[in-house]
């Protein structure tokens, strides 16, 4: 065998890639070197470069990669636990990993707790019914619920759709540009999503396409739109026509999805990755990699009239890196996966924060843990544990969790996994 | 590099384009993971983001930026065996399942090598660096750069020459 044979075989083999990888890199790098640049030149703008990001895959929960944070302090571990004296970790170890986790099961029989899942996965998204029996919706990039687990908006490259649970498609719009983060009003009537920079409304049916906001605002720098304008918009729970999403420039807005009109406006927080309303449309929950906080929405209770109040930061362990961060459905709690250094080494968390009554640690593990998603009930959460390739039902109350087990080869639908699937919803019992 | 350490985006997204396939790919067959080669490749790019200022332009970029990614992705890699090492042990976790094959004798035979040698069969055959610029992006000594190479080049040979037999018999 050659050298030239492995040298061939090393580069022209075709690997597995996760989905949009490259460009979710893109857009991250570009975030970092608009920010770093920004911060050395405080707010002067330069001409719009290459790495503006044209697309857009997922719904724009995914983290900045905390990888490294573990990295160095892993190899450390290593040495720690293969020699004579690292008898002390391994305990140590073992008691972190038997006290929080459940035995993991090799199938998953049934979706505990009930309800749907969809999850992206590197062939396209995925129903995983009750019974947790899966079906693949076609090859699209990224797709979420309708309010009642009906239909699924998908998106692949220009083109939005409506499917059934089942796949068929219901409708299609190919858009001026490429198409990310659609989002289903409350009562269904309408979608909202991104195309390219605009933000746009479209009726249920696939009709009334329209612009809401456009993607240029005066005096913005190029750069400072690049990662807030992927922040998925949020409707308000209310099924007022009241819908935030985060500008280019970096303000979390309150819209008038039916007039277009901006209702309130205050700065959303600086590296926002995600929002959504809290508190039945009281509030507002901002998360970026270091922070998670609550925004009042007032008058409460009507986002016909709001005013957005003061933001109130929600309390994390020194130097937290927030994975994720999800609102219960019909409560005021936020459960966030969370990692951050411990005397020995990078711990993941997974944290309950009931506003006004302080904050609850659900699960702790030695590593990182990935998204985090509430049951339709509000009893139980789905924790997405890359690292061990599982998942993690833990119920909120009394209870046995569930893990299971080979989760990227269990949800892929030829059984071949070529990435950890990405969790966008889990909704509503069969009605 | 120059223009991108001026603060032109154009340059640093076209770094970007020029070397990210590169990472990725020399990730992925160090790690053998996709999302952790994903979370390499981002990394060492943010990495060189971070460290625009200080980087000497008299040097060259992609040495640089894959001796990051090559070192974290044999750090993942150890870490992963760790892992599956005091699962296994404790029995607190159900074995994992052999690793899916994904096509090609020879990236099935890699995955087999132990993470030190991958690495170096990776930094000299698919990235084509010299055993002494291997030895200095992984601060070992030039001839244990050399004796991981021989034997990791020697198990590729047998791998490739065992499936070969396999396919004639079959």
């Amino acid at each position: 065998m050659s050298d030239d044979r492995v040298r061939r075989a090393l580069r022209d083999t075709a690997i597995p890639e996760p989905p949009g990888a490259a460009e979710r890199g893109r857009r991250i790098v570009a975030a970092a070197f608009a920010e770093r640049r920004s911060g050395d030149r405080d707010g002067c703008s330069e001409p719009r470069g290459a790495m503006t990001p044209t697309t857009s895959e997922g719904r724009g929960r995914r983290p900045v990669p905390r990888l490294a944070l573990g990295l160095s302090l892993a190899a450390l571990l290593a040495v720690l636990l293969l020699s004579p004296a690292g008898a002390a970790v391994r305990d140590w170890v073992d008691e972190a990993l038997t006290a929080s986790t459940p035995k993991p099961e090799p199938t998953l029989a049934k979706v505990p707790g009930g309800g749907k899942l969809l999850v992206q996965t590197g062939e396209g998204p995925v129903v995983v019914r009750p019974d947790g029996s899966k079906r693949l919706l076609g090859g699209y990039e990224a797709a979420s619920w309708s309010p009642h687990g009906l239909f699924v908006a998908a998106v692949e490259k220009r083109k939005l759709s409506a499917l059934e649970p089942d796949g068929t498609v219901r409708w299609s719009i190919t858009a001026a540009q490429r198409v990310a983060v659609p989002r289903w009003s409350p009562s269904g009537e309408r979608i909202a999503y991104r195309s390219g920079f605009d933000l746009r409304v479209i009726a249920g049916d696939g009709s009334e396409d329209r612009l809401l906001a456009g993607s240029t605002a005066a005096g913005t720098s190029p750069d400072a739109r690049i990662s807030p304008a992927y922040v998925p918009p949020a409707w308000s729970p209310t099924g007022e026509n009241a819908l935030a999403y985060v500008t280019g420039a970096g303000r979390l807005r309150i819209l008038d999805s039916e007039t277009g009109a901006v209702l309130a406006g205050a700065p959303a927080l600086r590296r926002i990755t995600w929002m959504d309303w809290a508190d039945r449309g009281r509030k507002i929950l901002e998360a970026a990699p270091a922070t998670i906080r609550l925004r009042a929405v007032l008058p409460a209770g009507h986002p016909s009239r709001p005013a957005l109040g003061k933001a109130r930061r929600l309390h994390l362990p020194p130097r937290a890196t927030v994975n994720d961060a999800a609102l219960a459905p019909q409560t005021p709690l936020v459960a966030a996966s969370i990692t951050h250094w411990r005397k020995h080494g990078t711990y993941s968390e997974v944290i309950v924060f009931e506003p006004g009554h302080g904050t609850r640690t659900l699960l702790s593990v030695p590593g990182s843990l990935g998204q985090v998603e509430w049951s339709p009930d509000g009893k139980r959460l789905l924790i997405a544990w890359p690292g061990a390739d599982q998942w993690l039902f833990l119920p909120l109350g009394r209870g046995r969790g569930r893990a299971i087990a080979d989760i990227s080869r269990a949800i892929a639908p030829s059984g071949r996994p070529t990435s950890f699937p990405e969790l966008e919803g889990w909704c509503c019992p069969s009605p | 590099m120059r223009e991108a350490q001026e603060g032109s985006g154009t340059a640093m997204a076209r770094l970007y384009s020029l070397h990210w396939r590169g990472a990725y790919r020399a990730a992925y067959l160090v790690a053998h993971d996709a999302a952790a080669a994903e979370d390499i490749a981002q990394d060492a790019f943010l990495a060189a983001v971070d460290a625009l200022d200080r980087f000497d332009r008299r040097r060259p970029f992609r040495p640089w930026l894959h001796r990051i990614v090559v070192n974290r992705a044999l750090d993942w890699a150890r870490r992963e065996a760790l892992r599956r090492r005091v699962d296994g042990a404790e029995s607190v976790f159900e074995p994992l399942p052999p690793p899916e094959e994904i096509g090609g004798e020879m990236i099935a035979a890699l995955k087999e090598l132990p993470a030190e040698q991958r690495a170096v069969v990776v930094l000299r055959h698919l990235l084509e660096y010299t055993p002494g610029e291997i030895a200095r992006m992984l601060e070992l000594p030039r001839g244990t750069v050399n004796s991981r190479l021989r034997r990791g080049l020697d198990r590729l040979r047998a791998a490739a020459e065992a499936e070969r037999l396999a396919g004639e018999r079959r």
